[in-house]
């Protein structure tokens, strides 16, 4: 059957440079394609700088929306963000699409930083790999009962609980 | 150097007026995952769902498949739609495939806007205007999504 709708979603993060990490997020979808671009300043996770285009939308006003990107200036990459990028891109006064690709850029500066920590861990096997994600949790408290893997009955946080 | 990518991929076939059939992936360096899912049309309702793990990272991960049936029946226009699909299905099961859920949920009233745009054009009645009174009057429930649906 030919599809009637279509989204193709990309974000990538590429190598910091002097502190700086790039993400790139771009939505093609049938009725609407735009892309956004954050500078993210290192260690601390500030947004210093935002970029975006949108390229097709079915209101003319809608590239309005993107006047409203460099609001997001200054914040940090950390609980709240969701609330912050969606008072200040999206919502009823703005383009939750465009809001919306912020959050995969944010999104993805975390699992940039998750990548690596994860490729140790599951060159583990056995005993030796839930040691190793239990010590995960211990520096990434927040995943602590984020999901199945990570409830309070499941094997990998054996002890967690009573630390955190 | 690229050092983490993610694509999500998402596809709506209509085999009837009253259903919306869609397929999401969702792949980046960590994970791959897979949804199916059934929606419902009017009402917005999810009548199936069913989803594959194709790369995960604990022994855990694959009890996610078994609670994403707790999305059977939730409707896409509820106020609270993601905020019970981040606690139901991410919490309890797997936040990538909330993340995946939530895309897929979101592209089908991306779908029903595209084909009240497409159903103007055919018409030959296609301006901004009567698209977005069509739109209000067809979804009533994106009024106040954006600042091009609100007053």
């Amino acid at each position: 059957m030919i599809l009637n709708y279509v989204r193709n979603k990309h974000v990538y993060t590429t190598e910091p440079k002097n502190n700086l990490l790039l993400v790139c997020a771009a939505s093609e979808e049938t009725f609407f394609s735009a892309r956004v671009e954050v500078t993210v300043k290192l260690p601390d996770l500030e947004v210093v700088e935002i970029l975006g285009k949108i390229k097709r939308s079915p209101f003319t006003r809608c590239q309005e929306a993107v006047s409203m990107l460099p609001q997001a200036m200054g914040l940090r990459i950390g609980p709240g963000i969701i609330k912050l990028v969606h008072n200040l891109v999206g919502g009823t006064k703005g383009c939750p699409p465009l809001a919306n690709l912020v959050l995969e850029c944010t999104d993805a500066v975390i699992l940039h930083f998750t990548t690596e920590p994860l490729k140790e861990i599951l060159k583990k096997e056995g005993e030796e790999q839930i040691v190793a994600y239990q010590e995960f949790l211990r520096q990434n408290p927040r995943l602590f009962n984020s999901c199945v893997a990570f409830t309070p009955d499941s094997p990998l946080t054996k002890g967690i609980k009573e630390e955190l | 150097m690229l050092k983490f990518s993610r694509t999500k991929w998402v596809g709506i076939e209509r085999p009837a007026k009253n259903v919306f059939l869609i397929h999401g992936t969702l792949e980046d360096h960590i994970y791959g995952l897979e949804l199916d899912l059934t929606v419902k049309a009017p009402e917005l309702t999810i009548l199936n769902i069913e989803g594959k793990m194709r790369r995960i990272t604990t022994s855990e991960c694959a009890k996610a498949i078994p609670v994403l049936k707790k999305a059977i029946g939730l409707c896409l226009t509820a106020p609270d739609f993601s905020r019970q699909v981040n606690k139901i299905i991410g919490q309890k099961g797997c936040r990538h495939f909330a993340n995946l859920l939530l895309e897929c949920t979101d592209a089908v009233f991306r779908c029903a806007l595209y084909e009240t745009w497409e159903y103007l054009q055919k018409e030959g009645a296609l301006t901004e205007d009567n698209f977005r009174q069509e739109v209000l009057g067809n979804l009533p429930f994106l009024k106040e999504s954006c600042f091009a649906f609100t007053d």
